[in-house]
C-alpha cells in the first residue's frame, strides 16, 4: 500500500516535469513546425546557469531558477531570431541547426564547467512522513512548482491575446496572418516562452536528480516520447501524455526494475500508435 | 512595356510586375489600379496568374519585379501581416477559417488580430450573418459547417478587420448557386459601409457582370484586356483566351 502510494508521487512530481517540457517543446512544433533538438541543451543550460547563480555567484535558490528561466528564453529568443528564422521553411535546415545548438551548448558546457558532474543539491532537504509514507521535501517543492507553472503556461496561452495569437498562428498561418499577426514577431516570443520553460525545469530538477553535461539527452528523448505519445503539436495531450509516462516509470521502476520499465514504457508507446499514429490527441502533421 | 496605369486617384496599384519560380515566368509585367470605393474582377482561364495576382497584391508573395503602391507609397517589401494592418486584405478560394474556434470565436479572433474596432453587432455585418445563415450557429464549431458556410464566414472574418481594400479569391466558388447573391450583398456593403476598394477573381461571369464596372482579363500571366465587361467580353482575344473552358458560353452572351 505504501509502495503503490509513494510511487504514485513519485509518478505525479516526474509527470509535472516531463510536461514542462513536453509543453515547450510541442508548441514550437505546433507554431513554428520546427522540431526543436536542443530543447534538452536549454534544460541543461537552465541547471548549469542556476547552479552557477548559487554556487559562484551565491545567489538565493529561488533567484537562481528565475535566472535559469530568464537567461533560456532570452538565448531561446536571439536563437530564433538570428539563427533559426534564416532556414525556418526548410525542414531538414531547423533539424540540423538545433541539433548542431544542442551539441555547442554541451560542448560549451564542458568547456566552462568541466566534464565532471557538479555538487548541486536542493537547498531544502528533510522528507515528509505520513502515515508510513516517506516523500522528500524537495521533491514536493518541485511538483508544486511545476504544477504552478503549467498552470501560468496554459492560462497565458488560452487566456491572453499573446496566446490566442500563436494558437491561431499553430492553426492556420495563412489566414492568421491575412488578419494582421506578424508571425516574424511571434516566432521568436513563443520559441522563448518554449525554452524558458525547459530551461526553468532543468533549474528545478537538476539538483534533485542529477547535473552532468549529458543531462539533456534522456530529456531530449523523454520530451519526444511524451509529444508523440500525446499528438504532435496538441497541448491537452502533452500534459496527459507527460503524467502517463511519469506514472508508468515511476510504478514500472518499483514493480519491474529499470531497464524492464523503460521497456515497457516503450511497448505501450509502440501500441498506442499502433492503434492511434497521430497520438492521442493528435492531428496530421503539416509544415509551417 | 506598358506603362502603369496613370491614375492618381489610386488606392492599390500593380506596375509592372513580374514573378518568376525559378526560371518558370508565372507573370509578367502586369500593371493594374484599384482606385477609391472601385470595384474591379480580374477573369481568365485557369493557370492565368489571378491568385498569383491576388498573393502578390496582399503581400503573401514578393514580385521578382515591378512594384506594389498603396496611395502611392511603396508597400512592394511588406510583408501579408503588416499589409493587413495597412487595410489590405485578402480572402482564400478555399475554406480558411480556425476549425477548432466557434463561429462567434472566428469573428472574435479577426476582429482581435487585426485591432479593428468593428463590432459583430454592427447591423449590416449582422444582416450578412443572418443572410449566410451563421447568425443561428454562433456557437456552431465553424468545421461541422457545410462547406459554402465556411466560405462566407472566412469572408464576414474579413469584414471585420476593416479593410480598406479587400482582395477576393474567387469568393463565389464552392458556394451554391442560391448562395452566390450572399457575394452580391457583401461586396455592396463593403462598398457602401467601409468606403472599400474591391478586386474580385472570379469564374463566375455572371457575378463578374453584376459587380463590376470595369473588369481585367489574365491570360497566360499576361493582362491582355482591361475596360468595361460588355466591351472587354466582346473582344476576340478574350474569347479566343477562354476557347475550350466552360465559360465559353458565358462570354457569347456578353
Amino acid at each position: 500500500m505504501v509502495e503503490i502510494v509513494s510511487a504514485g508521487l513519485i509518478g505525479l512530481s516526474l509527470g509535472a516535469q516531463y510536461a514542462l517540457l513536453a509543453l515547450g517543446f510541442t508548441l514550437i512544433f505546433g507554431i513554428i513546425g520546427v522540431v526543436n533538438f536542443a530543447h534538452g541543451g536549454f534544460y541543461l543550460l537552465g541547471g548549469y546557469v542556476a547552479y552557477a547563480c548559487v554556487s559562484m555567484a551565491g545567489l538565493p535558490y529561488p533567484v537562481a531558477v528565475l535566472a535559469a528561466a530568464l537567461a533560456t528564453a532570452a538565448l531561446g529568443y536571439l536563437f530564433e531570431l538570428l539563427l533559426l528564422e534564416r532556414v525556418i521553411d526548410d525542414h531538414l535546415s531547423t533539424l540540423i541547426l538545433t541539433l548542431g545548438f544542442s551539441l555547442v551548448i554541451t560542448t560549451g558546457i564542458v568547456l566552462v564547467f568541466g566534464p565532471d558532474a557538479p555538487l548541486f543539491q536542493f537547498p531544502v532537504q528533510g522528507v515528509v512522513r505520513f502515515l508510513g509514507i516517506i516523500v522528500p521535501l524537495a521533491n514536493i517543492i518541485v511538483f508544486a512548482i511545476c504544477f504552478a507553472a503549467i498552470g501560468v503556461a496554459y492560462a497565458l496561452i488560452y487566456r491572453t491575446n499573446f496566446g490566442r495569437s500563436l494558437r491561431a498562428l499553430s492553426e492556420d498561418r495563412a489566414v492568421a496572418e491575412a488578419l494582421g499577426i506578424r508571425a516574424r514577431l511571434m516566432f521568436p516570443l513563443a520559441f522563448a516562452l518554449a525554452t524558458g520553460l525547459a530551461g526553468m525545469t532543468g533549474a528545478l530538477v537538476t539538483p534533485i536528480l542529477s547535473l552532468t553535461p549529458h543531462a539533456g539527452e534522456p530529456v531530449l528523448a523523454a520530451s519526444f516520447l511524451v509529444v508523440i505519445l500525446g499528438g504532435l503539436g496538441s497541448l491537452g495531450g502533452a500534459t496527459l501524455a507527460a503524467f502517463l509516462v511519469g506514472m508508468i516509470e515511476a510504478y514500472a521502476a518499483v514493480y519491474l526494475g529499470g531497464s524492464k520499465g523503460a521497456l515497457m514504457l516503450f511497448v505501450l508507446v509502440l501500441i498506442v500508435l499502433l492503434v492511434r499514429p497521430t497520438g492521442l490527441y493528435g492531428r496530421t502533421a503539416r509544415g509551417a | 512595356m506598358r506603362d502603369p496605369a496613370p491614375s492618381g486617384s489610386a488606392v492599390l496599384q500593380a506596375d509592372n510586375v513580374s514573378k518568376r519560380f525559378g526560371g518558370n515566368t508565372v507573370f509578367a509585367d502586369v500593371s493594374l489600379s484599384l482606385g477609391d470605393k472601385e470595384i474591379v474582377g480580374v477573369i481568365g482561364p485557369n493557370g492565368a496568374g489571378k491568385t498569383t495576382l491576388i498573393n502578390i497584391l496582399s503581400g503573401q508573395l514578393e514580385p521578382t519585379a515591378g512594384r506594389v503602391r498603396l496611395r502611392g507609397g511603396d508597400v512592394t517589401g511588406v510583408s501579408l501581416a503588416k499589409r493587413a494592418k495597412l487595410g489590405v486584405v485578402r480572402t482564400f478560394q478555399q475554406t480558411k477559417t480556425f476549425k477548432s474556434g466557434t463561429v462567434e470565436e472566428n469573428l472574435r479572433r479577426a476582429q482581435m488580430f487585426s485591432g479593428s474596432n468593428l463590432r459583430m453587432d454592427e447591423p449590416y455585418v449582422r444582416a450578412l450573418l443572418d443572410r449566410a445563415g451563421l447568425l443561428a450557429r454562433l456557437d456552431h464549431l465553424s468545421d461541422t459547417l457545410p462547406y459554402g458556410m465556411q466560405k462566407m464566414l472566412g469572408l464576414i472574418m474579413a469584414i471585420l478587420t476593416k479593410p480598406g481594400v479587400l482582395l477576393l479569391d474567387e469568393p463565389a466558388a464552392g458556394l451554391e448557386r442560391s448562395e452566390r447573391f450572399f457575394i452580391d450583398d457583401y461586396v455592396a456593403a463593403v462598398v457602401r459601409e467601409l468606403g472599400a476598394s474591391v478586386l474580385l477573381v472570379e469564374h463566375d461571369m455572371e457575378l463578374v457582370k453584376r459587380l463590376c464596372p470595369r473588369i481585367a482579363v489574365l491570360d497566360g500571366g499576361r493582362l491582355i484586356a482591361e475596360g468595361p465587361p460588355a466591351e472587354v467580353l466582346s473582344r476576340r482575344d478574350v474569347i479566343e483566351a477562354y476557347l475550350g473552358t466552360a465559360d465559353e458560353e458565358d462570354l457569347a452572351d456578353a
